[in-house]
């Protein structure tokens, strides 16, 4: 029987979302760490056992050793256990290159309506702000998996009518064909945005953003405030369901145990009778049960 | 009749420039005598390394890279170095505020308040790629080739800030996307084993440990162990790197620290948290001096900054053996 959370972060809640949407003995490039790693390993515990990932690093098909060391996600032991291959960044990309990876999941830091998105500065490049990591190798996950499912914060400043600077393509200016005509694969671009709030998914004759589904805790007006554009929106938008106890139990005794991405979740959710209440990150951490 | 190949587009950057016969010509000057090449970080840094090379290293600061061989470059104050900034997290800035580079081919790194300044001034250039297509470039350099396709990149802003450029592909007609390749001028690769020889051995999962090598002019091979060629031949298949390719070996145990070497030992956690500290508050100048300039070498700074205590420990949490030997 499924028993609904009625306590979590804001954060595991958006990686229970997207693990919900790994697929069975299907493939995934993930980001090393974090987030995307965390909903694959998710969804192999609870209902994709046979769901495949690889990491930029060369390591296909882990069956990683847990927990991992803070910040040690790749080239590394624990997180490279009982693969099936270890080879290095090129085969990766080969793999990808050809078509054999069903799926990208990547963190992103500004999305714009067409699912570009920017890891690369922030402000007026080299002109103002700040410069961030780039792409490292969300670049050709974007531009190379079937399908990419993309997460960030729901914050007004990261979607954007326009990213700073586009590091990883999305459906570019959206026109037909935008991707084809620079020389990506056909068929490819972004499928999905999870954030901490809502699902999104790109219409497909425009390629705009379209919001399908919200969190239980919020409204579809709180959803749009927190956006600096307007997504499209499907006649019927989904109630998303709350995390399980069973999945909230994984996350936490396997996957973050030491709460380092619980942490950096905006906010903590409670559930108190029929209500929803979203408790600031700094009064949060009062909230945490004393295990953690 | 000549026909004309189309360039539909391309970026803006600099690119270092592509000579594969060059490249070939300082390869045909290396000896290819199956000779000693033991030597210590500071020989290996002066001899191999020059101001204004492009170097390139492999994996990171923090894992399984070639820590100490950094540590060296900037003890020895290189300038005008332009990196290959691919998969690397802190090394760049370390780098850049060390003085030592002024360029970088960018995939990945952590950016701080220091390095942020650097390149707002102009004082620190970078073009745009990714991790990916950095390991392309360098299989093409490997492959002695002048240039590579990738499926990747296009319709970035990063495209129009590299060295790529978007063609008519002459066998499909359609548009394709080309990366210069990428022939270093050094190569620093952190392995497991290694002989006297330079025949190295990398365990476990890599970035592109044999493209750096073979596209690269100078080959520095930092190694925790030195093995006995008998050793080599008798798992040839574990020979990632061969003799040839290889100018330098310095035998570093601990040469990976403050990170992590898969199989021997296991990240310096502390240390880590300090780097990171360091780079993002502007203090990278006080690790530099604590863990560079006040020690004369790898082995002071194990003594005086890292100690026994520390180094048993880091070796006990490597637990997991299998896979990463011969």
């Amino acid at each position: 029987m499924t028993t609904y959370a009625t306590s979590f972060a804001e954060r595991e809640f958006q990686v229970c979302v997207v693990s919900h949407l790994v697929e069975d003995s299907r493939t995934y490039w993930v980001a090393a760490g974090g987030g995307p790693m965390y909903a694959v390993l998710l969804a192999k515990r609870v209902h994709a056992p046979n769901a495949v990932y690889v990491t930029e690093d060369g390591i296909i098909a882990a069956l990683p050793k847990l927990p991992l060391d803070p910040l040690m996600s790749v080239v590394s032991p624990r997180p490279a256990y009982r693969a099936l291959m270890w080879t290095g960044m090129n085969t990766i990309g080969d793999h990808c290159s050809v078509g054999y990876m069903d799926y990208g999941i990547l963190n992103t830091l500004q999305i714009d309506p067409y699912g570009n998105i920017n890891s690369t500065w922030l402000g007026s490049y080299l002109v103002n702000g700040r410069r961030v990591t780039g792409p490292g190798g969300a670049d050709s996950i974007a531009a190379m998996c079937w399908r990419t499912i993309l997460m960030l914060d729901h914050q007004r400043r990261k979607f954007v009518s326009r990213v700073d600077f586009i590091s990883s393509a999305g459906y570019l200016d959206g026109s037909p064909g935008a991707r084809e005509r620079v020389g990506l694969p056909r068929d490819t671009g972004p499928w999905r945005v999870v954030t901490n709030w809502a699902v999104f998914d790109f219409e497909e004759k425009t390629r705009h953003m379209r919001l399908i589904a919200v969190a239980p805790f919020v409204t579809v007006e709180q959803v749009l405030d927190e956006m600096s554009f307007k997504p499209l929106m499907t006649d019927s938008i989904e109630v998303l369901e709350p995390p399980t106890e069973e999945e909230l139990t994984i996350l936490r005794t396997g996957l973050d145990v030491r709460g380092q991405f619980m942490d950096a979740s905006p906010r903590w959710v409670e559930r108190h009778g029929e209500e929803w209440v979203l408790i600031p990150k700094e009064e949060a951490a009062r909230e945490r049960p004393a295990w953690i | 009749m000549p026909r004309q190949v189309k360039i539909l587009e391309e970026g803006i950057g600099e690119y270092f420039k592509v000579d594969p016969d060059a490249f070939r010509d300082s390869v045909s000057k290396k000896s290819r005598a199956m000779e000693p090449k033991l030597m210590d970080e500071h020989e290996a840094i002066s001899r191999f390394v020059q101001d204004g090379d492009y170097i390139v290293w492999e994996c990171n600061y923090l894992q399984r890279g070639p820590s100490t061989l950094i540590r060296e470059i900037i003890r020895q104050k290189r300038e005008n170095l332009w990196l290959a900034g691919k998969f690397t997290w802190v090394t760049v800035a370390l780098l850049v505020e060390a003085g030592c580079a002024t360029q970088a081919d960018m995939g990945f790194f952590f950016s701080g308040p220091g390095i942020n300044r650097a390149i707002l001034e102009d004082r620190f250039k970078v073009y745009e790629y990714s991790n990916v297509v950095m390991t392309a470039r360098l299989r093409a350099g490997a492959m002695g080739v002048p240039f590579i396709v990738v499926r990747s990149l296009a319709g970035t802003d990063g495209f129009k800030y590299s060295g790529a450029k978007i063609i008519e592909d002459p066998y499909t007609g359609r548009p394709t996307v080309i990366v210069p390749a990428l022939n270093p001028n050094v190569a620093l690769i952190h392995a497991h084993q290694a002989d006297i020889y330079g025949n190295a051995r990398i365990f476990g999962p890599g970035i592109s440990d044999a493209e750096s090598a073979l596209a690269s002019r100078r080959v520095i091979i930092s190694a925790e162990e030195i093995v006995d060629t008998e050793d080599i031949r008798h798992n040839p298949k574990s020979t990632t790197i061969p003799f040839y390719v290889t100018d330098a070996v310095v035998h570093v145990p601990f040469g990976a620290y403050p990170g992590e070497c898969g199989g021997y030992y296991a990240s310096d956690t502390d240390h880590v948290m300090e780097v990171f500290s360091a780079l993002y508050t502007g203090r990278i100048g006080e690790y530099l001096e604590k863990w560079v300039y006040s020690v004369s070498s790898h082995e002071e700074m194990l003594e005086k900054r890292v100690g026994t205590a520390k180094l048993l420990e880091l070796t006990r949490r490597a637990i997991i053996k299998e896979g990463w030997k011969a």
